[in-house]
């Protein structure tokens, strides 16, 4: 019994890194640039499909692909906000909300277009591979995905609490105006957050590719679950964010367990209501950021 | 003992277009269509062979775009490659050497554009038979208007509803009913005392097909210890796997989707676990499961309404097939060259085009020897249900790359691997 607790909750916390890496993006555009961004799971979308790309035409592995996805990402972020978000920021939230909804429509049907509606996936000699330790069990390639979502997550953490460009994009995030007043450029700020939060995205995706399969509605699947995280983590708190996710991962790991395997789902959202309901500004209490 | 799958064998791709909504599939569609990727779609049916003589007409609906494509157009060539093989020996000699002249039209993966473009191809040609559409749910739309407009339709779709009511419709393989039965059947021979562990996605799909497996299972000697619905695309299969091994189960029937089956086989390697798994039909015995799996798929099983190493005349065809297209013949492509023939076959005897004569010559049709026989078991013949009374459902196994039929025992053309 105690055996099987114990990797229910490895499970979770092993797909909980998955969700982080998405919702922290989510978090960061929403702490940073004030937008909801509807598109984010396609950004991971893309991010698989760049490493499927690079290892069945290079026989790139996927981790490594990283180093590819998360740059490319990094440049459609600044190029989105540059020329699509920047032009709707203002008072009225309506068009922010259109405009990334209907990025996330058209980015979509592209994929739908060009990769068609089959599942690709890319096996590596790790993917099936599992390190055993008594009678429980870790998959490798989660365990690698894990790792470099967490680290990636603590590089984001240091860069925004240490380096200049971090420091003005909190600055700019708890008051654009007097951030403005003090020399920062909002609009650069709001660039880099949102390339980084896509670059996060592109690593999800690569990370994901050894043990999921990449198909065009791949990242509605995440993004859900990023939502809920970022709402339990306190809207806009990288770190509430990133605790929500592997949280929501042992939810729905031991919810499957324990109460049945179509009820995952039904125990992550019963969470969030209940915290909603007694934490209206999430697990992170009030303090934003 | 009906309709415990409700659709065809190629279930697992209609349910990868009810997943995606309705709308955006359909936009793209129509781009594809407008780009004149396929002049088909966006024109109706264009034949693609013309002859000087008088041909014989024969619709044949696949969906060649949308969520269905893939197995579309691999019937397609399959439909091609027959009409080819009929015509290079000499056509319907009953009718002066009259060719096949096959009119090809998509239906796109969508039930209403099956049944305007059935439609169509029945008004504005002059049809003897139709053959499609490989999809149950697309094929049940096509038959209620070939019933009405009385031109006969051959399926190789499995669902029992095809033979209730219909007179025009022959389904000349394996009925979904059959297949639940071969299915636990197969789990015996894995083990004396079967333990069967099912796990199936919550849709409406996944609980028809388990629940037909559960009802039969009592009759069949196989314990059913684990039955698991579960939510269709999850993230992880761990915990559900968890729980297979909790469950002492020495097999494992998974009713998924091709992703689903994909994450629920390796984490099986991973957790360790040694069951044996039967992945079903549908999109588990075609050519691109095993692309998608690779070595993880030696050794599953499944079932199937046709193989191609069934016989002589069925390893000839899947050569000439292979030659074209690089791929094994999978089974509905396979399955649809003989339902070609066997409309030959009545062409030949009605010695008309007539698709009222063609209708009452498929009635009658029995036969026991050549590409027609190409079924499991080596019969057709109809019943007035327009059922083969012959027709039976193959165990198939993942073997080094392809696959190998394996049950029952007088099919099976290579033993079953024990994993």
């Amino acid at each position: 019994m105690l055996e099987t607790i114990v990797q229910a909750v490895i499970n979770g916390l092993l797909i909980g890194g998955i969700y982080a890496l998405v919702s922290i993006g989510v978090t960061l555009i929403f702490g940073v640039v004030k937008i909801v961004n509807f598109a984010q799971g396609e950004f991971v979308m893309i991010g698989m499909y760049i490493s499927f790309y690079l290892a069945t035409q290079f026989g790139i592995d996927p981790i490594l692909s990283l180093f590819v996805s998360m740059p490319v990402l990094f440049v459609i972020g600044v190029l989105v906000q540059h020329f699509l978000i920047r032009r709707v920021l203002g008072p009225n939230d309506m068009p922010q909300i259109f405009l990334t909804f209907a990025l996330s429509l058209l980015l979509l049907n592209l994929s739908l277009m060009l990769f068609t509606a089959n599942y690709r996936t890319v096996h590596t000699s790790y993917s099936d591979e599992a390190l055993h330790l008594g009678g429980l069990y870790i998959p490798v390639a989660k365990l690698i995905a894990f790792v470099v979502a967490m680290a990636l997550s603590g590089a984001l953490w240091v860069f925004l609490h240490t380096t200049d460009l971090g420091k003005a994009m909190r600055a700019a995030a708890q008051n654009r105006d007097v951030a403005t007043l003090m020399g920062i450029n909002p609009n650069r700020v709001f660039a880099v957050a949102f390339g980084a939060a896509l670059a996060l995205a592109g690593a999800a995706g690569s990370l994901l590719m050894p043990f999921y399969s990449a198909y065009p509605f791949v990242g509605q699947v995440f993004v859900l679950m990023a939502f809920v995280a970022v709402v339990l983590g306190t809207l806009g708190n990288v770190i509430g964010a990133l605790v929500a996710s592997l949280m929501m991962g042992v939810a729905e790991s031991l919810g499957i367990q324990f109460v049945g395997a179509d009820s995952g789902l039904i125990v992550v959202f019963a969470m969030l209501l209940l915290t909603l309901a007694f934490k209206p500004n999430g697990l992170g209490g009030g303090r934003v950021r | 003992m009906t309709n415990h799958r409700p659709q065809s064998g190629l279930n697992d791709k209609e349910r990868e277009g009810r997943r995606i909504s309705s709308k955006r599939p359909d936009r793209r569609k129509f781009l594809k269509a407008a780009g004149g990727a396929l002049a088909a779609g966006a024109f109706g049916a264009v034949p693609i062979r013309g002859w000087a003589a008088d041909p014989v007409n024969i619709g044949a609906l696949y969906p060649t775009t949308g969520s269905m494509a893939q197995i579309g157009v691999g019937c397609v060539a399959a439909a091609k490659l027959a009409a080819d093989m009929i015509n290079e020996a000499g056509g319907i000699k009953s009718l002066g050497g009259a060719k096949l002249n096959l009119i090809i039209s998509d239906v796109q993966s969508d039930t209403t554009v099956t049944r305007t473009e059935t439609d169509r191809l029945i008004t504005s040609n002059k049809l003897s038979a139709i053959h499609g559409c490989f999809a149950s749910a697309l094929t049940l739309i096509a038959s209620e208007v070939c019933e009405r407009a009385k031109v006969p339709i051959i399926t190789g779709s499995s669902s029992d509803q095809l033979n209730k009511g219909r007179t025009y419709t022959f389904t000349p393989f394996a009925r979904a009913s059959q297949f639940a039965k071969a299915q636990l059947q197969m789990s015996k021979l894995v083990s004396e005392r079967p333990k069967v562990a099912v796990i199936f996605e919550n849709t409406a799909f996944g609980t028809s097909t388990s629940n037909g497996l559960k009802e039969l299972a009592p009759g069949e000697g196989v314990e059913i210890v684990m039955f698991e619905p579960y939510s269709a695309g999850f993230t992880d299969a761990s915990p559900l796997i968890n729980k297979v091994k909790a469950s002492g189960a020495n097999a494992l029937f998974s009713v998924s989707y091709l992703n689903d089956l994909i994450l629920i086989v390796r984490t099986v390697k991973q957790v360790g676990l040694n069951i044996a798994i039967n992945g079903g039909s549908g999109g588990f015995v075609i050519p691109d499961f095993y692309k998608n799996v690779g070595q993880l798929a030696e050794g599953l099983q499944g079932v199937a309404h046709w193989n191609h190493d069934m016989d002589d005349n069925a390893q000839k065809v899947n050569a000439e097939y292979k030659k074209r297209t690089g791929d094994f013949l999978f089974e509905y492509a396979g399955g649809l060259v003989a339902q070609t023939y066997m409309i030959a076959d009545a062409l030949e005897r009605a010695g008309s085009a007539d698709p009222q004569k063609v209708r009452e010559a498929l009635s009658t049709l029995d036969v026991s020897s050549g590409f027609a026989a190409m079924a499991p078991g080596g019969k057709v013949k109809f019943g007035p249900d327009g059922k083969n009374v012959y027709g039976r459902p193959l165990g198939v196994q993942w073997q080094n790359g392809d696959l190998a039929s394996v049950f029952p025992k007088e099919d099976a053309r290579a033993p079953l691997i024990k994993s």
